[in-house]
């Protein structure tokens, strides 16, 4: 499709615009903490930050989200829970948050159908936003993504001086640009200025993950020594499992005030030691080396396993909020040195 | 019993699938359906009282209303095994999701050959379905062992742990699927001494347990690997299981 | 500084012995400003071992995170001693575990390093953002020494120090079986003034900025697990019968997880600031933790952690404790 260029005094037209047909959800400061939020007014979005703190997983992947509700009595009620069809707009997501998304389709829709993320998967549509100033820990081009990618995401603005370079990527990016009539096409300057824009933000990534034949490798090491060593220091916190823009965990609770109740479904952390607590007792993961190595080998084996994809979008999120620097970076260059 | 007529018509299931039974306002728990389906106007589950949603349970009367979705997970091979030989290896409450095989074998007796039942519990009090037992134990053409751990007054049969008597009973791995479930030190254990037995990986049959949420696979928290156990189980082979890195 | 030569000399001591599973400190982080835990077994890790301004983390947590699994036949338990090394305010959370007898004294062998003040990570990573390459510190007099890949900066200590090392009223672990460099003669005494004139402000205004923090808690329990007197086997929130706190997370959720937390620690919390260190959300946890301290220290002139004899506050009593609170 067709590039286009938006100029930036432009901006706070073009989301006055879609508002009057889409949801916006977009990057807001929380005393400081970047959190994708619902805005009213475009003047709440900040534009200059290098990643959210939470992921906005959490816009479709609700962190608390009711399944249905019911009521007790001698005849319970129970009553669905209706799913809305309004649309929304995530504006400003990061490539890499964008294709955490294209990651979780596969547990949320494959075999069976979860509607509470399918819906809004469907109704949502991604504005992305390229990284012009990736983090330290940022490692997105190891993970087969790219700070200006454009490929899991419907639109992307790519900010290259006065004007947005404006990518489409399908049919739904498509749709809501044409509601909008403040675009032009992209001169061959303006193409040049993303390539710079992109090779520039590549350029500025440090740190990259060698993912060659992890799969294979972690095959072979399950018993090995380092898990414990790595796991030693490991607090089993969960700041990692809930940061992370593809962790999927979640516990489901019947919650009741009298008669009046709903289940829930909440995120939940792995590394949690109760987290496969059987009821008689028995706790196949016991130990905090168990729950570390599984959180490893989940990203970066079983699920490639089952889907072909590395559970890992490179956000670095992970690493910059362990509170005792366990890094997932060192983590798998430790798994490539080992000896099986 | 489904309230409704439609839904128990179309409720279909082979024996080793499970179902999730909610009790409204304390919670889920996954099941194994402990009946066969060759009883077409029930379905059975069996609950040991540990919890929160097992003692809400264990308190509910006749009549009470439960939810029930499914059926989960895959099944016991009853059509593959069809014309063998099968040797059930139970242990404790284990035997709920043998149960429906059992059933569901006895109750199609001629497609089956030779039947042997091995069942064990900590002690008699500990024994689950004995009304049943004694049944089967009458039936001539069904083999019953019952063990159990300690020497009991009264008891004139095996003492000893389940994998014991199963070297005891020796059944032979020709043409045989041998299907156990239990405490997981005792699968372990009977699964070495069926290799010893002379039973090859594909021919052991378990069926495992894992704490559970969701029963569809999507909450993650049942894997063993990248197998999850509500989905591409309860029902493995030792053939899959020999290879698979995880924890059980 | 301290000297890193008789830091790893005596460390090494230790981990030479027979009844030590191994010594916890600190090395180099994988990049920037990070340092991490070291578990040291031999002289190989030991040479690893650094001291700096950077060593924020309070390792007492370690010692209550061992667990405790099902042994095989035969096996016996692992009934070695674990090294452990402090900084003032980290003896002070082993003092308080050892007076709650969450540990033995007997478990332990305390190194102690008296404390000049560690970095706030939060001020140094403004002031020098984007440091992929992990960075050397070194004190100098009033300033801190910073070696980035663009070279060597001096810095006042005064800015970039953690706001509870500016009024530390204890430099020098309380215990130790070993001190490496001299004790510090510190005349801070703890501030209350921000405490203070928070209670002043009237109370919809209290509510409206706790529940502005507590909005963005996404309740990873961080603050719990990295608190080294957070060690409780089983969490009040983990709890299902009966359930104290619900697992939704939502406003009133969030304040009651955190306000019960405070409270749990009441009398414990010897303010050593990891919990606001861990928190993702950025809430400021000290601000409930000093409430509670400032009330602990009024009503019964009691100071956790300060000696291994006393007894908790909340399991003891003296008769000329306040009573006006009860009718």
């Amino acid at each position: 499709m067709e590039d286009l260029t938006l100029p930036k005094n432009k901006l706070t037209e073009f989301i006055k615009k879609i508002q009057l047909d889409y949801t916006i959800f977009a990057p807001t400061s929380n005393d400081g903490i970047i959190l994708y939020k619902q805005i009213k007014n475009p003047s709440e979005i900040i534009l200059d930050f290098c990643n959210s703190r939470v992921p906005p997983k959490s816009l479709l992947f609700k962190q608390t989200e009711t399944m249905f509700r019911f009521k007790l009595g001698v005849k319970a009620e129970i009553s669905q829970i209706e799913f809305s069809n309004s649309k929304s707009v995530i504006f400003g997501i990061r490539p890499c948050d964008a294709k955490s998304f294209s990651i979780l389709d596969h547990v949320f829709e494959d075999d069976s159908i979860d509607p509470y993320y399918v819906t809004k998967r469907k109704n949502t549509t991604l504005i992305g936003l390229s990284c012009t100033q990736p983090g330290v820990n940022c490692f997105c081009t190891s993970m087969d993504g790219g700070p200006t990618n454009p490929d899991d995401v419907d639109i992307l603005f790519t900010n290259i001086g006065e004007k947005y370079f404006v990518e489409i990527n399908n049919e739904k990016g498509k749709n809501l640009i044409n509601k909008v009539s403040l675009f032009s096409k992209a001169t061959t300057d303006d193409k040049k200025k993303k390539q710079q824009v992109e090779e520039k933000s590549k350029g500025a990534i440090t740190r990259n993950m060698k993912t060659k034949g992890v799969k294979e490798k972690l095959d072979k090491i399950f018993e090995n020594e380092i898990w414990k060593k790595i796991s030693l220091k490991c607090l089993s916190c969960g700041i990692c499992t809930y940061q992370c823009p593809t962790c999927h965990c979640f516990d489901i609770q019947d919650e009741l005030t009298l008669t009046n109740g709903a289940r829930i479904r909440v995120w939940d952390t792995c590394m949690n030691p109760e987290y496969t607590l059987h009821a008689s007792g028995h706790n196949p993961r016991p130990a905090r080396m168990n729950r570390t190595r599984n959180r490893v080998y989940h990203k970066f084996n079983y699920y490639p396993k089952n889907y072909s994809v590395i559970a890992c979008v490179g956000c670095g999120r992970c690493i910059n909020d362990c509170p005792v620097n366990i890094d997932i970076i060192d983590i798998i260059d430790q798994v490539k040195e080992v000896k099986a | 019993m489904f309230q409704d007529d439609k839904i128990k018509n179309d409720f279909s299931y082979l024996p080793g699938q499970c179902v999730m039974v909610s009790h409204l306002g304390f919670g889920e728990c996954f099941f194994a359906v402990s009946s066969s389906p060759t009883k077409k106007e029930y379905i059975e589950v069996s609950v040991m009282r540990l919890g929160k949603v097992t003692k809400a349970l264990h308190e509910c009367e006749e009549g009470d209303v439960l939810g029930v979705r499914g059926p989960y997970g895959n099944n016991f091979d009853v059509k593959g095994w069809m014309g063998k030989n099968l040797v059930f290896i139970g242990g404790g409450i284990g035997q709920a999701p043998l149960r429906s095989l059992i059933n569901y074998v006895v109750d199609n007796r001629k497609k089956y050959d030779k039947l042997d039942v091995i069942y064990g519990a900590r002690s008699t009090k500990d024994l689950c379905f004995k009304p049943e037992f004694e049944k089967l134990e009458k039936r001539k053409d069904v083999n019953v062992h019952l063990s159990i751990d300690k020497k009991e007054k009264g008891w004139s049969k095996f003492v000893g742990f389940v994998p014991d008597n199963l070297l005891k009973v020796k059944p032979s791995p020709k043409n045989t699927a041998a299907i156990t479930c239990g405490p997981p030190v005792m699968i372990k254990f009977v699964i070495q001494n069926l290799l010893k037995l002379g039973f090859s990986a594909d021919q052991i049959f378990t069926t495992l347990e894992m704490r559970m949420k969701c029963g569809i696979g999507k909450c993650g928290r049942c894997n063993i690997g990248n197998l999850y156990v509500c989905k591409d189980g309860p029902v493995f082979s030792y053939d899959q299981l020999k290879n698979l890195i995880g924890e059980m | 500084m301290v000297d890193q030569n008789k830091l790893r000399e005596e460390i090494n001591k230790i981990v030479a012995r027979d009844n030590v599973k191994y010594v916890i400190g600190w090395e180099k982080g994988t990049y920037g400003f990070q340092v991490t835990p070291l578990f040291a077994t031999c002289s190989e890790d030991v040479d690893k071992l650094i001291f700096n301004p950077l060593c924020i983390h309070n390792l007492a947590v370690f010692p209550m995170l061992g667990e405790k699994l099902p042994l095989r036949n035969g096996a016996k338990e692992d009934t070695r001693k674990i090294g452990l090394i402090v900084k003032g305010c980290d003896s002070r959370a082993i003092v308080q575990i050892i007076q709650e007898k969450g540990l033995d004294r007997d478990d332990l062998v305390i190194i102690g390093i008296p404390c000049t003040g560690v970095i706030d990570p939060k001020k140094i990573n403004e002031r020098f953002p984007n440091q992929t390459k992990t960075v050397d510190v070194e004190e100098d007099g009033k300033n801190f020494i910073i070696k980035t890949d663009e070279g060597k900066h001096k810095v006042p200590k005064e800015k970039f120090l953690m706001n509870k090392c500016k009024s530390c009223e204890f430099p020098n672990p309380i215990i130790y079986d070993v001190l490496i460099g001299k004790e510090i003669k510190s005349a801070k005494k703890p501030d209350y003034k921000e405490t203070t004139s928070f209670e002043k402000k009237k109370l919809e205004d209290k509510w409206d900025y706790w529940e502005k923090q507590f909005e963005r808690c996404i309740r990873c329990y961080a603050c719990r697990n990295v608190c080294p007197l957070c060690y409780c086997n089983e969490c009040m929130v983990d709890q299902l019968n009966p359930q104290w706190v619900r697992r939704s997370v939502n406003i009133s959720e969030n304040t009651a997880w955190n306000i019960m937390r405070a409270f749990h620690l009441a009398g414990r919390c010897v303010d050593c600031g990891e919990c606001e260190r861990a928190c993702p959300a950025g809430i400021p946890l000290t601000e409930l933790n000093k409430k509670l301290e400032k009330d602990v220290l009024e009503l019964f002139d009691y100071k956790p952690g300060i000696n291994v004899e006393e007894k908790p506050l909340l399991s003891m009593f003296k008769p000329d404790d306040p009573e006006d609170f009860i009718l």
